[in-house]
C-alpha cells in the first residue's frame, strides 16, 4: 500500500469534481491511498503573481507546509497547482530569503521545501508502473484513437527540471498505450489552450483551443486526453464558442483508466462535448460490444 | 578603453535619435569624453525590471526565438523579443503602456526556449505589476479578474467560481455575456455554485492583507 498526500485544488473541488472522483477511484483500485491535505487553500494560480511575488510564494507555501506535516509526497493533479507548488517547494528549499519570508508570514505553520510534488502522470508511472497498468486493462480500448494533450504547465516550469521532455513529452502516451488505446501522434501536445483568460478574453481562448481541437481532428483522433482541469474545460468549451467546428470529447487521463478497468465512466454527464460515442465503442473483455 | 583617435572604432549615434526622444520617454545618460559626448539610454528601467523580476535581461541577443514560439504574438502590439529590446533601450513608457504585456498567457514557451535563459514570461509578469503601479496599464481586465480571484481566496480560502465570475461580469456590465454557455455549464455541474470555506480562513485573510498592504493596494 502506497500513501500520498493529496492536494485537489479549487477546480477539482468544484468545476471538475468528477475528475476528483475519477482519480480517487482509479488510484484506490491500484492500492494508492490519497490523504487529502487538511484545510488546504488556493495555490494562487495565475492571479497571485499579478498582485505580488510574495503572495505567489506564500499561498503555495501554505499547502507545502501542510504536506510537510504529513511527511508524504504530494500529488497535485491540476497543472497550475502542480507548477506553483513544485516551483515554490524548490524555491523554499534553495533560497533562504524566500524560506524565511514564507515562514514568517505563515507562522505557526512552517516549511523547508522537503516535500516532493508530483503530477498524475508521474504518480501512475512511478507508483503503479506500466506493466501493472497494461495487465490491469480488462476492457479493450482499441476503438479509442487518442491524442495526448499535456498543455503548458505540466512540463514547462521555469527553473524546475521536468520529469518529461519539455517539447515532446511522452509519459501520457506510454500510459495510454499500456491501457490499450491507439495513441495518435500529433504536434500540439504542449500548445497553450488559452489558460486563465477564459473569462477575460473568451474569443482568444476559443481561438487557441479551437486550433488545438482542429489539429486533433486533422490528426485522425477520436478523443483528446489531458490531466489539467483548465485545459479540459477550455477545450470542452469549444463546442459553445466555435459552433460550427468539429469537436472531439476531451477526457481526463483517469477516465481512460475508468474505461479500461470498469468499462464505463462516472462523469460522462459532465462533459460539454458528449462522450457517448466513445463509451459505446468500449469492448467487453470477451470481445463483444457492450 | 575607448580611444577617440582610433580610426577603426567610432562611436556612432544609435538608430533612434535618443537626444530627441529623451524629452518624451527615454532616460538618457551622457558620458563626456575630451571632444565628444556619448549618449546612451539610462539603464534605470533595465535595472528596475531586472531587480524586480530577478532575471538578467541584458543578455538578450535578439534571436527572435521567443516571438517565434509565442502562441499570441500576432495579437501583440509589441512582440516578445521587441519588448526585451525596448527594456534594454530604456523605453519604460512604451513597454508599460503596451497591450502585449496583457496579451501574454504566461504559457512559459518563450522562457524555456530562450538560449540565454532569460525568463521572458517573468519579465512580462513584472512589467504588468509595474504598469499597474505606475498607472500606465493599457488593459485592466486581467488585473480586475486576478484581483477578484484573490479576493475570493481572501474570503473563503479557495476560489469560489460563481461569485468571482458574477462579480467580474457585474463590474464589466456584461450581464448577458455567454449566458447559453453558462447555463449549459451549470446544468452539467461545471461551475462551483457554492463557496468552499476553509476553517483557517481568518488567518489566511490576515496573511493576504499584510502582503497586499505592502503593495499599497
Amino acid at each position: 500500500m502506497i500513501a500520498l498526500s493529496y492536494y485537489p485544488g479549487c477546480s477539482l473541488a468544484s468545476s471538475s469534481s468528477f475528475y476528483d472522483r475519477s482519480l480517487r477511484k482509479v488510484l484506490a483500485y491500484y492500492g494508492v491511498a490519497l490523504n487529502e491535505l487538511d484545510d488546504w487553500s488556493c495555490c494562487g494560480a495565475a492571479a497571485a503573481p499579478t498582485i505580488h511575488q510574495n503572495l505567489t510564494d506564500v499561498l503555495a507555501a501554505r499547502n507545502i507546509a501542510l504536506a510537510e506535516r504529513e511527511g508524504l509526497h504530494l500529488l497535485a493533479p491540476c497543472s497550475a497547482c502542480y507548477a506553483r507548488s513544485k516551483a515554490a517547494s524548490l524555491k523554499i528549499a534553495g533560497d533562504r530569503a524566500t524560506r524565511d519570508m514564507v515562514n514568517q508570514a505563515l507562522a505557526p505553520l512552517s516549511c523547508t521545501g522537503s516535500v516532493e510534488v508530483k503530477n498524475v502522470i508521474e504518480v501512475f508511472l512511478q507508483y503503479v508502473g506500466v506493466e501493472r497498468i497494461a495487465a490491469s486493462a480488462a476492457y479493450k480500448l482499441g476503438a479509442i484513437r487518442a491524442v495526448s494533450y499535456y498543455g503548458c504547465l505540466l512540463t514547462r516550469i521555469m527553473g524546475v527540471p521536468s520529469s518529461d521532455d519539455t517539447e515532446d513529452p511522452t509519459g501520457m502516451d506510454v500510459i495510454l498505450d499500456a491501457l490499450g488505446a491507439v495513441v495518435v501522434p500529433w504536434q500540439y501536445k504542449t500548445e497553450c489552450c488559452g489558460a486563465g483568460s477564459t473569462i477575460t478574453n473568451s474569443e482568444g481562448t476559443a481561438e487557441l483551443s479551437g486550433r488545438i481541437m482542429t489539429m486533433a481532428v486533422r490528426a485522425g483522433a477520436s478523443a483528446i486526453v489531458t490531466t489539467c482541469p483548465l485545459c479540459q474545460l477550455n477545450l470542452d468549451l469549444v463546442v459553445h464558442l466555435r459552433k460550427n467546428a468539429a469537436a472531439l470529447p476531451v477526457f481526463f487521463l483517469t477516465e481512460i483508466f475508468e474505461f479500461a478497468l470498469f468499462g464505463a465512466i462516472e462523469g460522462g454527464g459532465r462533459h460539454l462535448i458528449p462522450a457517448d460515442d466513445i463509451e459505446r465503442s468500449i469492448e467487453t473483455p470477451g470481445g463483444d460490444h457492450q | 578603453m575607448i580611444r577617440q583617435t582610433s580610426p577603426v572604432f567610432r562611436i556612432r549615434p544609435p538608430a533612434t535619435d535618443l537626444r530627441a526622444a529623451s524629452g518624451k520617454s527615454i532616460d538618457i545618460i551622457e558620458i563626456k569624453f575630451k571632444n565628444k559626448n556619448l549618449i546612451m539610454p539610462h539603464p534605470s528601467f533595465l535595472d528596475e525590471i531586472e531587480k524586480s523580476a530577478g532575471v538578467t535581461v541584458a543578455e538578450c541577443y535578439q534571436c527572435y526565438r521567443c516571438t517565434n514560439g509565442c502562441p499570441v504574438a500576432r495579437d501583440m502590439d509589441i512582440v516578445p523579443h521587441r519588448v526585451i529590446a525596448y527594456i534594454i533601450k530604456g523605453e519604460r513608457e512604451k513597454v508599460l503602456t503596451s497591450t502585449a504585456i496583457w496579451t501574454c498567457l504566461q504559457c512559459i514557451t518563450c522562457s524555456v526556449r530562450c538560449p540565454n535563459g532569460i525568463d521572458i514570461a517573468r519579465v512580462i509578469e513584472t512589467a504588468r505589476r509595474l504598469s499597474i503601479e505606475s498607472g500606465l496599464a493599457a488593459q485592466r481586465d486581467t488585473r480586475l479578474f486576478d484581483g477578484l480571484m484573490i479576493d475570493s481566496v481572501e474570503r473563503h480560502g479557495r476560489l469560489y467560481e460563481l461569485e468571482t465570475i458574477m462579480r467580474y461580469r457585474l463590474s464589466k456590465k456584461e450581464f448577458f455575456k455567454d449566458t447559453a454557455l453558462g447555463l449549459d455549464m451549470i446544468r452539467k455541474g461545471r461551475i462551483g455554485l457554492a463557496p468552499h470555506n476553509i476553517r483557517d480562513r481568518k488567518t489566511l485573510r490576515a496573511i493576504i492583507r499584510v502582503i497586499k498592504e505592502g503593495t499599497g493596494k
